[in-house]
């Protein structure tokens, strides 16, 4: 397989903020699947130099925990590219990040972000049961994408 | 006196969430000002009772951009634990930890310049907000914004080199390191093949500190008076030289005019010349040298105040640009806080510098990684992190449980600093002025945000990293607040 038709998935998070963990426990499970068309990242935040990063990938997946309240416990949804950067401190949104490998090295990768729904965000190590329910259908979700289509990009729960 | 208030909160582009409020009397003239920080963590008395060796470790969760910092600082103080002094460490891991150290001063500073100072540099205090940001120089300067991600990476890389990950890796080990650095790591770095190779980093860094320079030439106004106001200066100095030493030297600060007051001290003894005040109205302490006080005994932190203090530095190239920054004080000691810049960028092109030696070095290559000592109950270690002095002291049981842990991060040395800043901005830009405008406020983060502040890690605090600013009246009323 050629570099360039991996799939990136950038994990962003705090494994050490109870919730905040889901995108890093995501990509500890696509770890343990072994495919090898993922190249797999953990990002506290994510920032300017992975837009360089995300320019060499066709296809990008963004997983995050989210606050926002779900009808099946996460989501899965295109990313678009956008400048409307939020202004704070150094922290860049997916769409930012997008828009900066489009506008500086004029690649433009396919790109996803799985919002998977938490509820704790004390400083403690462990998901909410919750949230851990909500990982497991997160997981189950992308498997089914993976080894049914074949495509990562072919369905949204949206 | 009835008295308006403005309050800046958050304080956008540093680290960590900052709040402003500056107080008014009725005709608008500034009363006083302050620079808060809102939150806490307490890390030092979360790491009691944990084993000493996962000191370094623990400490690296204070913060997301300089961890390595708390890492080497932390495994410092454990280093002695263990019976042994920085210098009895085996020539690969002094190197090895320094190397680290120079990848992560120089990622650390590449972030600052390129992402959250040269936005007010190159669009100017007045641009509109949705400009003024690293988007905006991504799409304005696409070359400079490229040059800044692949100085950061190659940064980030050394630190991936050696800790196994860019951020919160773990390379040291009481008494040394864990791995060494393999022929073929190194080449990395040296060839240029994958990455832009030191050399580049190097031309790089000259570049850029060029393009300061003219910055200076065009605006030596504005950078000569804004914010200038007099301080002490504090930072590590070589032990023979005097010289610039960022991982391990005496402690040196001068006053505003060059005259020593802290005369090249060891680490060991820092608790005797240190204190550290408090304010109700913040969570940050306000450290200061006992025999002068709290009101004379302050000092700045980081680029600009380790310029001052040193007498020279060992890399050639850093060297000359050194004393043209002394030239352009007139070999005084520089208290003009815009200058902060300029220092900051010649101490990249000195971390380019050592890297390279250090790369080139077959010490790097070296099996002896780790030694021992005679085990004791006390650990102090100080190096100077990007943002300025940080200073990790333990104290451990027999059990070799933590008992006491006291840090004093750089962002705390620069609490008093950048309150001075604020009062500059206060009564120099917003004194009598009918309307505050968006402009006038950023000039109150301009001045904070040349400290370069981790706020997250002075109060080793929890939450979101936002900055704010609000405005209030002679009543108590919010008259304007900035939330970003």
């Amino acid at each position: 397989m050629k570099e360039e038709d991996k799939i990136l998935v950038l994990g962003i998070g705090n494994i050490g903020r109870q919730d905040d963990g889901l995108g890093w426990l995501f990509i500890d499970y696509l770890d343990t699947l072994k495919f090898g068309n993922f190249d797999l990242e953990y990002r506290y935040q994510l920032q300017i130099e992975d837009a360089e990063l995300l320019s060499n990938y066709k296809t990008v997946i963004f997983v995050d925990a989210t606050k926002e309240n779900t009808k099946e416990g996460f989501y899965y949804r295109t990313c678009e590219t956008s400048n409307n950067h939020s202004f704070s401190t150094h922290e860049l949104r997916p769409e930012t990040v997008l828009f900066l490998a489009n506008s500086l090295y004029q690649q433009r990768p396919r790109a996803f972000i799985l919002g998977i729904e938490g509820f704790s965000w004390n400083l403690d190590i462990g998901l909410s049961k919750a949230a851990a329910f909500n990982l497991d259908k997160a997981k189950q979700f992308l498997f089914e994408k993976i080894v049914e289509y074949d495509d990562i990009g072919m369905v949204s729960n949206d | 006196m009835n008295m308006n208030k403005i309050v800046i909160d958050p304080v956008t582009r540093v680290e960590g969430h900052g709040k402003v409020t500056i107080h008014l009397d009725e005709q608008n003239k500034v009363k006083e000002s302050f620079f808060h920080t809102v939150e806490f963590r307490g890390f030092e008395r979360f790491i009691q009772g944990h084993p000493y060796w996962e000191a370094p470790v623990l400490v690296q969760r204070l913060c997301g951009i300089c961890p390595v910092s708390h890492h080497l600082a932390a495994a410092k103080a454990i280093d002695q634990i263990v019976g042994l002094e920085p210098e009895e460490l085996s020539l690969p891991a002094q190197k090895i930890r320094k190397l680290l150290h120079f990848g992560q001063i120089f990622q650390s500073h590449a972030l600052h310049f390129f992402y959250l100072a040269s936005p007010d540099l190159l669009f100017g205090f007045d641009a509109a907000p949705s400009k003024r940001n690293v988007v905006g120089v991504a799409i304005e300067y696409p070359e400079l914004a490229k040059k800044g991600i692949l100085m950061r990476k190659f940064g980030q890389e050394i630190i991936k080199m050696i800790a196994g990950k860019r951020i919160h890796g773990i390379s040291t080990t009481p008494g040394g390191v864990q791995k060494k650095v393999s022929v073929k790591e190194r080449d990395y770095f040296l060839n240029g093949k994958d990455i832009p190779s030191i050399d580049t980093m190097i031309e790089w860094s000259r570049e850029i500190i060029d393009f300061i320079k003219i910055y200076h030439s065009n605006n030596k106004k504005w950078l000569d008076t804004f914010a200038e106001y007099p301080s002490g200066h504090l930072g590590l100095v070589d032990k023979e030289t005097g010289f610039l030493e960022l991982y391990d030297g005496n402690l040196r600060a001068i006053d505003a005019y060059g005259n020593t007051t802290l005369d090249d001290i060891n680490n060991d003894d820092y608790q005797h010349y240190f204190y550290e005040g408090v304010e109700k109205w913040s969570y940050l302490k306000f450290p200061y040298i006992k025999n002068l006080g709290r009101e004379k005994g302050w000092n700045r932190v980081g680029p600009l105040a380790r310029l001052n203090v040193i007498d020279g530095i060992s890399s050639s190239h850093a060297q000359i640009e050194w004393l043209e920054f002394k030239a352009a004080s007139q070999g005084k000691t520089n208290n003009k806080t815009m200058y902060s810049h300029w220092a900051r960028l010649i101490e990249i092109l000195h971390c380019a510098e050592m890297m390279k030696s250090l790369l080139e070095d077959d010490d790097i290559l070296g099996n002896d990684l780790i030694r021992r000592g005679e085990r004791r109950n006390e650990g102090i270690g100080i190096i100077e992190a990007p943002r300025g002095t940080l200073i990790h002291h333990y104290e451990v049981d027999n059990k070799d449980r933590i008992t006491r842990c006291n840090l004093i991060v750089s962002t705390t040395h620069n609490n008093e600093p950048m309150n001075q800043a604020v009062n500059w901005v206060a009564n120099n830009v917003l004194n009598g002025k009918p309307k505050i405008t968006e402009g006038m406020l950023n000039q109150v983060e301009v001045a904070i945000r040349a400290y370069d502040p981790c706020l997250s890690c002075a109060t080793h605090a929890m939450g979101q990293m936002p900055l704010e600013i609000s405005l209030y009246d002679h009543a108590g009323k919010i008259i304007d607040e900035r939330r970003r």
